[in-house]
């Protein structure tokens, strides 16, 4: 064989390899920023009951078989946490809402609320161990907040009043709920669109 | 028509490491794999641990078929198999409108969701292994030709994770744009 061509072929190979390495780092640190620069809180669509609005009360009947009112004042701040067993990452935040449900324990409870198919809900609710929270099913319910997405929570003070609410995806935007009540602002957008 | 062997030995090289690659990360998290597979919602849950088990054997079993030349077809045959299978969930589940769910791959392809794209690359895959199934050319093959094999097949790999990775990014990017 020619040995120049053979030469060409050995460096265009060493710099194909090369090319493809820079090619993933860069892929990989695009990911990266994706990641990092999306919006830090909960994000909040602008459907349902507005935030300082008395929210609809309802009262129905958790699974584990006591009545209890939803979204009516009470000695508690309220968090109606909104959950599908078709929804991955509800599961992946059952742990974190048990934690929260422990350390918020002085001024919250935590409700979860969903609807449809009871059997599976039931199935659900064994497998992820939920019977320490009381769970309802309501389609009104979901439809009085204007439900479109899950996980979603709403944020309920002691008077009944909505003060927080959004699409929740980790800890992080379920705790900025918590601190947007503290701010007395509807959501973390909103607050970091005033600063 | 026949292609040449040194092409074909380089396809059979990259697909076998995508296969053994996959294979190893589903074997390091059987626990995930598991979880991804129910929620994939097709099987019933007494299937779910041995399908766990046996899918990544399987994809390990095609990739090495793959690499020793003469077993390359049936390896071809099984890894097109396994795809099918694989392929034919994700189609189902994105037919069910669940663009939410963890595609389940292991990895670093695990952080993608499914999408069409997932199919596609899927769809670039299996006629990769159609083409290892053509006859070849008879051909003495060289040291330079072992290069092309080895470095090649490297180099498909590494495309392939590239696309994973921007396949990965995709919803990242969607998702930034719809919450500005």
């Amino acid at each position: 064989m020619i040995p120049s061509l053979l030469v060409a072929v050995v460096v265009l190979w060493i710099m194909v390899v090369a090319l493809t390495i820079a090619v993933f780092a860069l892929a990989r640190q695009i990911g990266v920023l994706y990641e990092r620069v999306a919006p830090m809180g909960a994000l909040m669509m602008d459907e349902g009951p507005k935030v300082g609005d008395i929210a609809p009360a309802f009262n129905l009947t958790t699974l584990a078989g006591t009545r209890i009112q939803v979204g009516a004042a009470g000695p508690h701040s309220a968090l109606i946490f909104f959950v599908s067993p078709t929804c991955p990452v509800c599961k992946k935040l059952v742990p974190v809402l048990r934690s929260i449900a422990q350390d918020e324990s002085t001024w919250l409870r935590i409700v979860l609320a969903s609807d449809g198919d009871e059997g599976k809900q039931r199935a659900f609710y064994a497998q992820a161990k939920l019977a320490d929270f009381p769970y309802v099913l309501s389609s009104d319910l979901g439809l009085a907040f204007k439900v479109a997405k899950l996980p979603y929570a709403v944020l309920l003070d002691e008077h009944g009043r909505v003060r927080a609410k959004g699409l929740i995806n980790s800890r992080e935007q379920l705790e900025s709920l918590f601190t947007a009540k503290d701010l007395g602002v509807e959501s973390i957008q909103e607050y970091l669109q005033k600063a | 028509m026949a292609v040449d062997p040194a092409v074909t030995g380089m396809l059979a090289a990259a697909l076998a490491i995508i296969l053994l690659v996959g294979a190893t990360q589903k074997w390091r998290d059987v626990p995930g794999f598991h979880g991804a597979l129910d929620r994939y919602g097709l099987l019933p849950s007494g299937l779910l641990r041995p399908t766990a088990w046996t899918l990544p054997v399987v994809e390990a079993g095609a990739g090495v078929a793959l690499v020793i030349e003469p077993t390359r077809v049936p390896g071809a045959v099984l890894g097109l198999g396994v795809l099918t299978v694989v392929t034919g969930a994700v189609v189902i589940n994105l037919l069910r409108g669940r663009f939410d769910l963890g595609c389940g791959c292991g990895g670093l392809e695990d952080e993608q969701p499914l999408s069409w794209g997932l199919v596609l690359r899927n769809v670039v895959l299996a006629l990769l292994l159609g083409v290892t199934l053509v006859a070849t050319t008879a051909r003495a093959l060289t040291w330079i030709d072992y290069l092309t094999v080895a470095v090649g097949g490297g180099t498909l790999y590494g495309l392939y994770v590239v696309a994973n990775q921007l396949l990965a990014n995709r919803p990242r990017l969607l998702r930034l744009r719809y919450s500005a």
